[in-house]
């Protein structure tokens, strides 16, 4: 039947070229944001998402195979890794920059956030009451 | 796919389409390449030699369906594997060579930050700090 093969072409050449688009996204973010945690929060989430979309959409491209199998394994296995790698990458970078404070926001302890948290609740509940 | 094939309008228009992938990927990895030599940090290069590798991975899943070739799937699945230890690895290694070097000296990372600070903003100025 010649339409599924159409079907079949217009669908994953759609997903392909939407994970292409997300690839473009991405790589535009990591050269106009600031900071280097920043660039990390663009290339982890466009990394994910543009790889699942173009694989889903190759996917559908090779049929029902063993190859199909391959290919679900490495999106699944992308998802267990990449966020395990961002977290790393985050920790690296926190721990080796000696002046983080120009960049964000630093607490020594715990106890200041959740003072801070505290007040901003008050105030708040005051002002609606 | 063999190279002196006649092929039918589907198949021309998947090849045609799996060459465009290709040369667009192509053109993106030399794009995060600028980031990794330009990037201030460390984790700015990581990052970007990161990206270059799932790009790869895409590459390579078309070529394998483009050659026709099941096993080159394997071949991807195993990069994938294999860079995201090397990250794990060198993060590992550079907090703990920079623990390392905060605890025999302290005033060792000053002494870093400075001959940093010297060769950062131009070119020709990091040979005094050396």
């Amino acid at each position: 039947m010649e339409i599924f093969e159409w079907i079949r072409l217009i669908l994953g050449g759609g997903l392909v070229l939407c994970g292409l688009i997300i690839f473009l996204i991405e790589l535009y973010g990591i050269f106009h944001l600031d900071y280097a945690l920043n660039r990390m929060h663009a290339a982890a989430m466009g990394d994910t998402l543009g790889i699942s979309f173009s694989l889903v959409g190759l996917m559908i491209f090779s049929g029902l195979n063993f190859t199909t199998l391959k290919m679900m394994l490495i999106v699944i296995f992308l998802w267990f890794a990449s966020p395990v790698s961002s977290h790393l990458l985050a920790a690296l970078e926190v721990t080796t920059n000696e002046n983080l404070k120009e960049h964000c926001q630093v607490y020594d302890d715990l106890k200041i956030l959740e003072k801070e948290l505290k007040e901003e609740k008050e105030v708040t509940g005051g002002k609606e009451a | 796919m063999q190279i002196n094939e006649k092929l039918t309008a589907l198949e021309a228009v998947y090849h045609g389409m799996y060459m465009t992938v290709l040369v667009v990927l192509a053109i993106m990895l030399f794009a995060c390449l600028i980031r990794a030599v330009k990037g201030p940090r460390v984790a700015d290069r990581i990052v970007a030699v990161n990206m270059m590798g799932t790009m790869v991975m895409v590459m390579i899943t078309v070529l394998s369906l483009l050659l026709e070739e099941g096993f080159l799937v394997d071949i991807c699945l195993i990069y994938a594997l294999v860079s995201f230890l090397a990250v794990i690895v060198i993060t590992k290694v550079y907090v703990g060579v920079f623990r390392e070097t905060q605890q025999n000296s302290p005033g060792a990372h000053e002494e870093i930050r400075n001959r940093n600070a010297l060769e950062t903003p131009g070119m020709g100025e990091g040979k005094e700090g050396v």
